[in-house]
């Protein structure tokens, strides 16, 4: 099941994630991650939503934003498969019990379900060093029910497919890139805002 | 909690200095009034007044209230130098002042320094037992080591003397929320719908959380505050409209195979659906056949 897959994001998803996390520095973030599973190995990670950076507890905004993503992203072939979180605390890496919550909601109808958490310490580290390897943790349900962190051991299950995309983050950030970014919440209180992010997906 | 036109309101000074255009104390003073956290603009705004002699020297008294403001700011953004440098001046020009005390003792905690804040803070407290900051400051440090039951209880003690703070309750609610103690957190809203009964965010908060309990009375109940967010607000907040219909939803899914019920929740469900697609044809075409599929989804049920 969830046994030796590969789990692959790609380079707009993984900036989107992390700059909507960057936007909202004093909050805990969340997001969908959207894809497929690709010749039974591995789960491919082709795109993000950034849902809420704020009451990420409450049902309604999070029921109104799947709806729509499930809707928009079904008809491109794509389904939820992961969910992203961001704590609010910077060394905090515990999965809080509403990660966990909306994460088992995405493994029931996805199995092979990515909960990937921000690793802030790394993102801080970024700067310094040339790693490749993306700032965030991942998780899988594994047969015992709960979710267990993969890869912690710097295996590489867990990868972004363009090698330079921490390049292209740092580049981004300088450039205060993560203002433009759009999550769900910002679409519900001003519905001109597009949180698909269209600019960011080139 | 800020309404949509104050906040318009000061993003737009906060484009105009941003671009060299001034009006950087009006922007500072509004940030201060309507008590946002955007520490790294009033950072860097507030520095180049203060940087700035004549500057400075332009704003009279109100150069010791930058002074404090610049050094919160400066804590927030972990620029503790620059803070220590502002509580300086502040000691030279007010010594032995409380209010410098207590950013003396905030900046103990800006540095982790938890037990010797703590112990600022208590001393302090010892000259002034109502020092509203000080008790809040105490909560702040709980969170900030992660010990949220700790900052739970440090607020509800708070709130009993100071049942007034609206911020208090809001906090309150919010870390509740985070762990899914969802009765509590209503508590806290329906104290703050109490005392600010035309406040529709704060009845938006409390469908919200009463939606996401669930049950049949809970449901109705939210559906009648999504409701009035829709009548304080003249119809224009998309929540509260999507909540009608979540809830219509629901109710309908609970309630299968009784008659009563349906009639009446019908026609609010469609006018909040008729009001959403006017609000997306007009303002978010792209987005129109998405809500159209949402709205049908809900119907459906």
């Amino acid at each position: 099941m969830g046994g030796e897959l590969r789990y692959e994001i790609g380079q707009t998803a993984y900036i989107k994630l992390v700059l909507h996390a960057l936007k909202h520095k004093t909050a805990a973030v969340n997001g969908v991650l959207l894809g497929r599973l690709s010749d039974g190995d591995a789960v491919e990670i082709a795109d993000a939503v950034p849902l809420f950076h704020s009451h990420l507890g409450l049902l309604p905004p999070l029921e109104i934003a799947l709806l729509q993503i499930e809707e928009y992203y079904g008809a491109q072939g794509m389904a939820i498969v992961g969910y992203f979180h961001a704590n609010e605390r910077f060394n905090d890496f515990e999965l809080s019990n509403v990660a966990r919550n909306i994460g088992d909601h995405v493994h029931r109808y996805f199995p092979q379900a990515a909960l990937l958490l921000l690793d802030s310490k790394k993102l801080e580290a970024l700067p310094k060093g040339k790693d490749r390897s993306p700032v965030m943790q991942l998780y899988t349900k594994d047969s015992s029910k709960s979710w267990k962190q993969v890869g912690s051991d710097g295996s590489s299950r867990f990868s972004i497919k363009e090698p330079s995309a921490n390049i292209v983050l740092l580049d981004y950030i300088s450039t205060q890139k993560m203002q433009d970014m759009v999550d769900f919440d910002d679409h519900l209180d001003d519905i001109s805002k597009d949180w698909l992010n269209p600019e960011l997906g080139k | 909690m800020v309404s949509k036109t104050e906040e318009a309101q000061v993003n737009r000074l906060e484009n105009q200095v941003d671009n060299g255009g001034g009006g950087a104390w009006e922007y500072l003073c509004l940030v201060r009034k309507l008590k946002l956290r955007r520490s790294d603009k009033v950072l860097k705004h507030g520095l180049s007044i203060l940087n700035d002699p004549s500057k400075r020297s332009s704003l009279g008294h109100e150069e010791w209230t930058l002074y404090e403001q610049v050094a919160i700011a400066a804590m927030d953004c972990q620029c503790l130098d620059v803070a220590k440098g502002c509580i300086n001046v502040l000691q030279k020009k007010f010594p032995g002042s409380k209010r410098v005390g207590r950013l003396e003792a905030m900046l103990l905690e800006a540095k982790g320094s938890w037990a010797e804040a703590g112990k600022a803070y208590s001393s302090l407290l010892e000259d002034n037992a109502l020092d509203q900051v000080i008790h809040k400051r105490r909560a702040a440090m709980e969170k900030a080591q992660g010990n949220l039951s700790g900052a739970i209880e440090c607020l509800n003690k708070y709130l009993e003397i100071f049942m007034a703070d609206h911020d208090a309750w809001r906090e309150l609610a919010e870390i509740y929320v985070s762990l899914q103690m969802y009765k509590q957190a209503a508590f806290c809203y329906e104290e703050l719908i109490l005392s600010q009964p035309t406040n529709p965010l704060c009845h938006l908060a409390y469908a919200d959380v009463l939606y996401t309990v669930g049950g049949l009375e809970n449901l109705q109940a939210a559906k009648k505050y999504y409701a009035s967010v829709i009548d304080l607000t003249g119809g224009k907040n998309t929540r509260a409209l999507f909540g009608i219909c979540l809830c219509t939803c629901a109710i309908g899914q609970l309630t299968k195979g009784r008659n009563k019920e349906e009639k009446e929740s019908l026609e609010l469900q469609s006018l909040a659906a008729t009001a959403l697609e006017k609000d997306y044809k007009q303002i978010a075409p792209s987005k129109l056949s998405l809500l159209r599929s949402t709205l049908k989804s809900l119907k459906l049920a």
